[in-house]
């Protein structure tokens, strides 16, 4: 028999909420613009989305126009938009509650949020009535149309710029209580949201770096940009880490909240892991580009070993967490192996949004290792297996974390309280099985060659039957996700403008708090048997893959190098 | 002071489990795909710079424009060449039907470049032992939203050098073997190699794996293998 702790239900982690709930009225008006736009995008990018997978099943048809156009704006909705705006706004929040006096540097924020605004409007204009160039906007798709070329770099290069704003009031109000002499030296979260804000800048510079030129050609003011494959390249990969990192602070951040566990490592071991992300995202980008045909053996060989370091801070932060999880519940009581997972306060509907983020990311990071080795890309990228994986991540483990971040903090900011928490904690098991029905399908539809980007993969009756049936189902799997987060939108949203309307209601959390002195004793298996899981499944699908490539009846020898 | 901490829940433990997905490098080593530490060379695949490009023929007929490497416009030439000599009246091409083309591909041949010397080859490959070793070479250019030639009559068995380049912007080329398929990326004036050998006969879907603009799904070719 499991035994579960059981302490009475309180409000744990109360001082996050607390210090939300006491910023000052202008800083609450910035936050509640910020995080609505942020909704506005996901809304957007979200029925887009399932357009566009609905016109890949076969369900619905549009010209090839349309079609690219939903792709487009689904793509710079929510990987641009919907993942940067929530960025922007939860390290203002999070900064602001750190600091407990509200924002620094307000005007920078204000004019952050402007520009970043200024960008969205902009970026979705262009993606619904220019040329579509998808959410890369590769200039050499519009050679002859200069002036979506132009308008759709200036989006772009208006978010970078707002975002920097952002992050330097983000990371003045961070330094403050240090400036004032207030705090010594910062916490887990203080650092992470520190080296967060900072590799935002550092991005938002590598966005200039690749935007800036296509602008200034659509101005006539500077050369086609011909280099814009390359500089994407550096800028694309940084922005698949930001939201990776931001997510792995939300959690700690909503761990506290909901359990009252803090790290049972130290806070050196957080700080460095949040470092590791700057140490570990650079060097291991070469995987994007292995099809590339001027990149050679040696480098594709040391490329994928360099990748095989790529999740080292997110299994890190996922063994930090779950470990002091673990200890902290059988400090308190729990027994079985497994069965202090049933003692979380699944019943509110951050914790069932958090706890199937955890679950997507491992199948997720699974499928992301058959990809970053270089000898199995000409099988596997650029077709239907990137999204039919990726969507693991960017739906399940990114937007459900950040989600749960707002189901946590709306209510705070606006003394109301969450739509339904009942309804909406069931939500993120149903988006896992929509998105694990559409990855499997998706998955195996590309290993068969189905590209992705394409809207009808007949090709005149040549393309192999099992085709149009994969495809179907992730048309499925789609409908089933989008329409259970869609739910999960709906519900933040309401929660956003219903205000003060509602009285609080206080959501279930546990405090499993426990002494140094009490932990860690009894062993924690939780975190190491699910890393060796996910190892082994990494063995299962890449031995898979480099079965099925060498059972092709094909042989081929170098890699397309070139000059 | 000993810790009192079972080792699970120690930060040295903790820190290592970071590093967990590492332990993948086990199964790439075993397929030959990442460097064991004594020196054993990764990869059944040997360097793709091994192989001789265009260039070195180009070497080898002293005082053509084309140095060391072909530029793109070599290219180009080359694979005009390569259509006009092999182009069958079904609009398919045939690199092994030079010898029943007559002296007129023969003659361009020689005149214009340096591609067809290995098309030449591709005659010898013709006898009927059919383990022909040199590979044939075989152009192949992606454009908006077509590929050239659009239809390959090649044989099994058989080693083709395929050169490839996208004339105009980015593009893929994707080839369709049942279970899965096979893929390069194509940038445009960059020349693309790799030596390809059927080993079934059969019609092969080729199709473009980048998006490149209003037809892209319709940019599809075959290569048929007997
Ligand atoms: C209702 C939810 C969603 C559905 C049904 C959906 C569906 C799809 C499908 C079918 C594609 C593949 C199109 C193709 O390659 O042909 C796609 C692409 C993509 N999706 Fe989603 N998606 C959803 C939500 C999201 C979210 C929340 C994110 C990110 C936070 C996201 C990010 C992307 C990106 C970056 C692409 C690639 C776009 C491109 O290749 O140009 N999707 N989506
Ligand atoms: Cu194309």
């Amino acid at each position: 028999m499991d035994t579960i702790p059981h302490d009475a239900p309180i409000m744990a982690g109360s001082g996050l909420t607390a210090r939300i709930r006491t910023l000052p009225r202008p800083d609450k008006a910035l936050l509640n613009l910020l995080f609505g736009a942020a909704l506005l995008a996901l809304v957007l990018g979200l029925a887009d989305g399932l357009l566009t997978a609905l016109a890949r099943a076969g369900a619905l048809t549009f010209f090839p126009d349309d079609a690219y156009r939903l792709l487009t704006v689904h793509g710079v909705s929510v990987f641009f938009y919907w993942l940067y705006l929530i960025q922007a706004a939860l390290l203002l929040a999070l900064a602001a509650a750190e600091n407990s006096r509200g924002l620094a540097l307000r005007p920078a924020a204000w004019a952050g949020a402007a520009l970043m605004l200024a960008g969205f409007a902009v970026s979705e204009w262009i993606s619904y009535t220019g040329t579509p160039l998808l959410y890369d906007g590769s200039p050499e798709l519009a050679v002859d149309d200069p002036r979506s070329v132009g308008f759709f770099a200036l989006g772009y290069l208006l978010l970078s710029a707002g975002l920097t704003a952002s992050a330097v009031s983000g990371i003045a109000t961070l330094l403050q209580p240090r400036r004032r002499g207030e705090a010594e030296e910062f916490g887990a979260v203080g650092f992470a949201l520190f080296a967060w804000a900072g590799f935002l800048i550092v991005s938002a510079i590598a966005a200039t770096n690749a935007f800036l030129p296509g602008l200034l050609w659509s101005l006539g003011a500077g050369p086609f940009p011909a280099d814009h494959g390359t500089e994407w390249h550096i800028l694309f990969h940084n922005l698949h880490y930001l939201p990776l990192m931001a997510t792995v602070l939300v959690w700690y951040v909503l761990t506290r909240h909901l359990t009252g566990v803090t790290s049972i490592h130290g806070a050196r071991l957080s700080k460095i892991v949040f470092a590791a992300y700057l140490v570990f995202v650079p060097p291991t980008s070469l995987y994007h580009m292995f099809l590339e045909p001027n990149l050679s053996e040696g480098v594709r060989v040391v490329g994928s070993l360099l990748s095989l370091f790529v999740s080292v801070p997110t299994l890190a932060a996922f063994a930090i967490i779950v470990s002091s999880l673990e200890a902290s519940a059988r400090a308190h009581g729990a027994t079985g192996v497994f069965g202090w997972i049933r003692g979380l306060p699944w019943g509110n509907p951050a914790m069932a949004n958090m706890g199937w983020a955890v679950v997507n990311m491992m199948v997720g990071l699974t499928f992301a290792f058959v990809l970053i080795q270089g000898e199995l890309a000409p099988m596997l990228s650029d077709t239907f297996f990137v999204p039919g994986y990726f969507h693991l991540f960017a739906v399940g483990v990114l937007t459900q974390t950040f989600l749960a971040a707002l189901m946590v903090l709306l209510p705070a900011l606006n003394g109301g309280h969450l739509w339904r928490p009942a309804l909406l904690a069931r939500m993120p098991a149903l988006v896992t099985a929509g998105l694990l029905l559409f990855a499997a399908a998706g998955i195996a539809a590309g290993t068969m060659g189905v590209p992705r980007r394409v809207f009808d993969v007949g090709y005149g009756g040549m393309a192999p039957a099992a085709w149009p049936v994969l495809m179907a189902l992730v048309g499925i799997g789609a409908s089933l996700f989008a329409a259970a987060l869609s739910v999960s939108v709906y519900g933040v949203v309401r929660t956003l403008l219903s205000g003060r309307k509602l009285s609080a209601m206080e959501l279930p959390a546990v405090d499993w708090k426990a002494g140094q002195n009490r932990i860690g004793a009894a062993p924690a298996w939780t975190g190491p048997a699910s890393i060796a899981a996910l190892v082994a499944a990494m063995y299962v699908f890449t031995i898979a893959a480099f079965q099925l490539i060498q059972s092709l009846p094909v042989a081929v020898i170098g890699g397309g190098h070139g000059h | 002071m000993p810790d009192p901490r079972h080792f699970t829940t120690r930060r040295g433990f903790i820190a290592g489990l970071g590093f967990g997905a590492v332990s993948l490098y086990g199964a790439w080593a075993a397929y030959g795909a990442a460097p064991l530490p004594f020196g054993h060379t990764p990869s059944a695949t040997p360097e793709p710079e091994a192989h001789g490009h265009g260039g070195s023929n180009g070497d080898s007929h002293g005082g053509h424009a084309a140095a060391a490497a072909p530029t793109a416009d070599d290219f180009r030439l080359e694979h005009e060449t390569f259509l006009r000599t092999y182009a069958q009246t079904d609009g398919s091409v045939d690199p092994h039907a030079a010898s029943h083309g007559g002296a007129r591909s023969h003659g361009h041949a020689h005149g214009a470049s340096q591609g067809a010397p290995h098309g030449g080859h591709a005659d010898e490959g013709h006898d009927d032992d059919g383990s022909a070793t040199e590979p044939v070479t075989v152009f192949l250019m992606a454009q908006k939203f077509a590929y050239s030639p659009d239809l390959l009559r090649l044989k099994a068995g058989q080693a083709y050098r395929f050169r490839m380049m996208a004339d105009d912007i980015t593009h893929g080329a994707s080839i369709q073997l049942g279970a899965a398929s096979r893929i390069i990326r194509l940038r445009p004036n960059i020349i693309s190699e790799q030596t390809i050998t059927f080993t079934k006969p059969g019609e092969y879907l080729v199709y473009c794996t980048v998006y490149c603009g209003q037809a892209h799904d319709a940019m599809q070719g075959r290569i048929i293998i007997v």
